[in-house]
């Protein structure tokens, strides 16, 4: 049996059916992330597993044993939540102690095991400042100190960065992945950033209207996205018809629909050489988007089919509004849906 | 044109001020002294202050008027507390019940409390019929929507179900968590409301005469009394309560003003 198990959960609120028969299996170590848009049931499942919430139907177990009706205090799981929710009225310190307290282990024990994780928070010169003293990155940094100190068997951590600013966020993922590595902690992660999803998981569960669209790693998801839904949530993926980009590119790509990821589709002036399994149509440029690092060309095609293509910035721009260019893409990079 | 309309306010409101303070003066001032018959007082003397502060009888309407108010004021906290920690946390839809419940006495007139809680209940002989059983009770409804206002405030400045829930998840139980964590961020609201409410339940007349047996007297029937024996002594009596009712006001605006500080602190942060 996986370490922790959702067998077919379901959740109302009132008449609203949020989670619809979720299975999911975590296997131990892992980092887990709950990806999806607000409202697809995501947080409620991780709720659902902290106690926070019951489950109307189904079962969840934790390390081998039934944990659905268990009380959330019983049931040895760390939380750090959207919001900072550091107890105001304590010093870091203590906030940190506080779990430790309530398992009575003795003051010194209490003490060194407080330092040691806000050394590995990089917080150590923190310890006596209270929360209000504290940048809300640091106060998260804190509230994750305090839900590990404890040596949980499963960290959650509920969109924690949301509240956070840009360039502290990204530093945060890489160390809370490297924190999570180092102690090998079990973690689920929720998060709408798909970038976040990517940066920090081993693992990626697409949500959807209370059901998981798509499992994988970050590369499979990325780079296989199994339907629509998880093509538009996923990457910046073009979404023509099928019908249209087998017209455009004399292709016979299966399906309702085709995802192109618009780094994969290379332009050029001339035509390039045919060749086995490469497909080439021609059009013309109507605008770009800066990205920084990459420029994105819209490319419109014969009948009104417009795709993306990217191309990585290196000095200058290779096309300008009304070019008309060739755009060629690897057949078998294509996605049929 | 706008210094002068300056100088013309300064000196408005100087007069109001002056207007207002003139009573509170000449009753000090007659307090003080033995004649004040003519325009300038005179024998300055401290006797009407050793006389009040010699009777047992004002001490002992002192020592009453602080148990007939901390009694009241601790139990309508401990209810108030208990009854908003359950509505927030089980029963979230039945707050604005508790809000209107808790509001009620605001429109309640001590004469027509007092009157009507002798009707009900003086003519039984369970425990509700023992008069300072019947007067503690009404000073916890006239406080109730003052504490309640005070503490629902502080907790709408935390987050109470999620410190609540993160307290729970480190393994505390709801109640507790809620006595060591939440309590402590609204300590206070609470004071200032307990303090609001001393002040109220210090100038009580009213109630305390309606529903009190003779021998339980607080500072204000004690000053009623006092007004009948001698003038000068009921002019001590007041500026010894208010000067009472000052260090209260004194206490709440600090209080205050602390925590607005810290609001101010924690924002700029």
């Amino acid at each position: 049996m996986a370490y922790i198990r959702f067998e077919k959960i379901n959740k109302f609120f009132g008449s609203n059916h949020v989670l619809k028969d979720i299975d999911l299996d975590v296997e131990k170590g892992q980092l887990v992330t709950l990806l999806g848009p607000s409202g697809c049931g995501k947080s409620t499942l991780l709720r659902c597993l902290a106690g926070l919430e019951q489950v109307t139907d189904g079962h969840i177990y934790l390390d081998g044993q039934e944990i659905t009706d268990v009380v959330p205090r019983r049931r040895g799981i760390g939380m750090v939540f959207q919001q900072y929710s550091l107890f105001p009225n304590m010093s870091v310190r203590d906030n940190v102690a506080y779990g430790l307290k309530l398992k009575k282990l003795p003051k010194a024990e209490i003490s060194q095991k407080v330092e040691q994780m806000l050394e590995i928070v990089g917080l150590s010169e923190k310890i006596s400042q209270y929360p209000a003293q504290l940048s809300g990155g640091q106060q998260q940094r804190v509230a994750l100190a305090r839900a590990m100190v404890t040596a949980p068997k499963v960290l959650l951590l509920d969109e924690p960065l949301s509240a956070i600013d840009a360039l502290l966020r990204k530093n945060l993922q890489i160390e809370i992945r490297r924190i999570q590595q180092q102690l090998g902690i079990t973690t689920i992660f929720v998060t709408h950033d798909q970038d976040e999803a990517m940066v920090m998981s081993d693992m990626i569960h697409l949500f959807h209207d209370g059901r998981i669209e798509q499992s994988g790693t970050p590369e499979e998801i990325y780079t296989r996205p199994a339907t629509k839904f998880a093509a538009t949530f996923i990457g910046n993926y073009n979404l023509p018809s099928a019908a249209d980009f087998n017209r455009v590119f004399h292709a016979d790509i299966p399906g309702q629909d085709v995802a192109v990821r618009p780094e994969i589709i290379t332009l050029s002036r001339e035509a390039p050489k045919a060749e086995e399994g490469l497909l080439v149509a021609e059009g013309r440029i109507p605008s770009h988007i800066s990205h920084g690092n990459l420029i994105r060309f819209a490319v419109e095609f014969d009948g009104g089919l417009t795709m993306n293509a990217d191309v990585v910035y290196e000095n200058k721009l290779d096309f300008g509004e009304g070019d008309r260019v060739f755009a060629s893409l690897k057949k078998d990079l294509v996605i049929g849906l | 044109m706008r210094k002068g309309s300056r100088v013309s306010s300064n000196i408005i409101m100087t007069l109001v001020i002056v207007w207002l303070l003139i009573p509170l003066l000449a009753t000090i001032i007659y307090s003080l002294f033995e004649d004040w018959t003519g325009i300038i007082p005179h024998g300055f003397t401290l006797a009407n202050y050793q006389k009040i502060f010699t009777d047992t009888a004002f001490l002992t309407s002192m020592y009453q008027t602080l148990i007939v108010c901390v009694i009241p004021i601790v139990i309508t906290i401990l209810v108030v507390l208990l009854g908003l920690f359950v509505v927030t946390v089980y029963f979230p839809r039945l707050e604005k019940y508790m809000q209107i419940l808790c509001m009620i006495p605001y429109t309640i007139q001590g004469v027509i409390l007092s009157v009507s809680i002798l009707i009900l209940y003086a003519k039984g002989s369970t425990i509700l019929s023992g008069r300072m059983t019947m007067l503690i009770g009404a000073y916890c409804i006239i406080i109730l929507p003052h504490i309640y206002n005070g503490i629902r405030n502080g907790m709408r400045a935390v987050n109470m179900n999620m410190l609540l829930e993160a307290a729970e998840m480190l393994g505390e139980s709801k109640l507790k968590a809620f006595f060591k964590v939440i309590v402590p961020n609204i300590l206070t609201g609470i004071t200032v409301s307990s303090l609001l409410a001393v002040g109220l339940l210090f100038g009580d007349y009213v109630i305390i005469r309606n529903l009190s047996s003779s021998n339980v007297n607080n500072m204000q029937k004690f000053l009623y009394q006092a007004m009948k024996r001698s003038s000068a002594e009921a002019s001590a009596v007041f500026v010894v309560i208010m000067l009472i009712t000052f260090a209260i006001t004194a206490i709440v605006l600090t209080l205050q003003s602390r925590s607005t500080l810290e609001k101010i602190r924690n924002e700029g942060k």
